[in-house]
């Protein structure tokens, strides 16, 4: 099998891999260990997979890896700060967020893109943004009552 | 799932795309945001190519004109002020629609018209804002209108580098109406109007464009006619929208009937041109 080499940081880590040309992103990143990164429908449609690449949420299921050259890839691993979690996972766990968990890493990833691009959100856009990925479990109240108290209390 | 690639080109010109793609016989496809190629999941793809650091991500002016490169993203154009000041925001909404935000930060304008979808949300506006598109292949550049680009031939060796939008009429108002089950969804039905009124409120110009009710997105051009001179009113408003209905040609699927689709034509193209004739219409 033919196979290429994709540069990239992950969570801020320089890394160099071997690929098959059409690896897609979301396999590379579970077969390196990264199982953050959830593997669901892998049509687009249900948002576990997604990872920020470059600062802005994707769906690693429909990326292929050799596309993530020279990119700057963030999964949910790399957000806390060694034993410090990120406000946003604080306020996760103070709200109850978190049911099974399978889909939180990505509510998590989209939700710190928003903040990143706009600290104190409304409402609705914190929903906008939440919008793309589904939470079986249905509990889509508590995830955004979460974000928009990590944007209250964060000295972001 | 894509096992049978054997190779993966990340050229960093238009020229050098072509030229892979011409090297790779029939098995190379240009790939860019992958929303809707890796979903399709073809087999018989050995080699893929690309395109988006082959410099086609770009909004600028290209002198009255509003140009757009193919690879520029759904998110890119929403959040453009030089897209949501043109046309009432009319395009910067459609391309809001299109999926989640994940799917936006992948997603191009290019791929969007060239995956020929007749649901695409962005060719509806790209139709009454009357877009051309410049496409290129080995013997060099042309730009054909986009009613043309979906009502002629399937065009192979080729790539969708570049929209382009004319200075729309002056005064003219804007309307995008979509339906789907969610905001994000596909649509069932979406409608774009533009029309421009002559000083004694009669229409002067107008464009009715409508996706996911005909094998391509269409405009409707006999309804178009059927305003022209007259005011907006409730019995004129009739009298298109029956045209509209003649015009389309719906399909049923597994998310609406052809019967339902027809009468949603009717439904969204009233909304739009109201929202036109009484100037509420697009806004962002």
């Amino acid at each position: 099998m033919k196979t290429m080499e994709v540069r990239l940081h992950v969570n801020g880590e320089p890394k160099q891999w071997t690929i098959a040309p059409g690896d897609l992103l979301l396999d590379v990143l579970r077969r390196e260990g990264y199982f953050g990164v959830k593997r669901g429908c892998e049509a687009g449609e249900c948002g576990a997979c997604t990872v920020l690449l470059n600062g802005q949420p994707i769906n690693s299921c429909l990326k292929f890896a050799a596309q993530a050259e020279g990119a700057d890839v963030l999964t949910i691993e790399g957000l806390a700060h060694g034993d410090t979690l990120d406000p946003l996972q604080e306020a996760f766990l103070d709200h109850g967020a978190v049911q099974c968990g399978f889909c939180t890493p990505a509510m998590i990833l989209n939700a710190k893109a928003l903040l990143d691009r706009k600290p104190h959100p409304s409402e609705e856009e914190v929903r906008e943004a939440l919008a793309g990925t589904f939470c079986r479990c249905t509990g889509f109240r508590k995830p955004v009552e979460a974000v928009l108290a990590a944007a209250r209390g964060s000295a972001r | 799932m894509f096992d049978t690639v054997e190779a993966f080109y990340r050229p960093g010109t238009v020229r050098e795309a072509l030229r892979l793609l011409q090297n790779g016989k029939n098995r190379a496809r240009f790939v860019a945001g992958g929303t809707d190629l890796v979903v399709e999941a073809d087999r018989s793809t050995r080699i893929l190519i690309d395109i988006t650091r082959a410099g086609l991500s770009y909004i600028r002016r290209k002198g009255q004109a509003c140009v757009i490169g193919a690879t520029t993203t759904m998110a890119t154009i929403e959040n453009s002020p030089a897209i949501r000041a043109l046309a009432g925001g009319i395009l910067a909404r459609a391309a809001a629609t299109c999926g989640s935000v994940q799917i936006r930060n992948m997603a191009t304008l290019g791929g969007n018209l060239a995956n020929g979808s007749p649901a695409a949300d962005t060719a509806t506006p790209l139709l009454a804002l009357d877009a051309e598109v410049v496409l290129a292949d080995a013997r060099g550049r042309r730009r054909i209108p986009l009613t043309e680009f979906y009502s002629g031939p399937r065009k192979t060796k080729t790539l969708l580098v570049e929209v382009a939008i004319p200075v729309p009429p002056r005064g003219a108002r804007w309307s995008f109406q979509k339906l789907g089950r969610t905001e994000d969804d596909i649509s069932l039905v979406n409608a774009a109007a533009g029309l421009q009124l002559d000083s004694k409120g009669r229409a002067k110009w107008v464009r009715i464009a409508l996706g996911a009710v005909a094998p391509t997105p269409i405009r409707a051009v006999n309804a178009e006619k059927l305003l022209l001179g007259r005011k907006v009113d409730r019995s004129t408003l009739a009298e298109v929208c029956d045209e509209v209905e003649r015009e389309v040609r719906p399909i049923t699927d597994v998310r609406a009937s052809a019967e339902y689709r027809r009468e949603m034509c009717r439904v969204l193209v009233g909304r739009a041109l109201q929202e036109c004739a009484a100037g509420t219409g697009c806004s962002l």
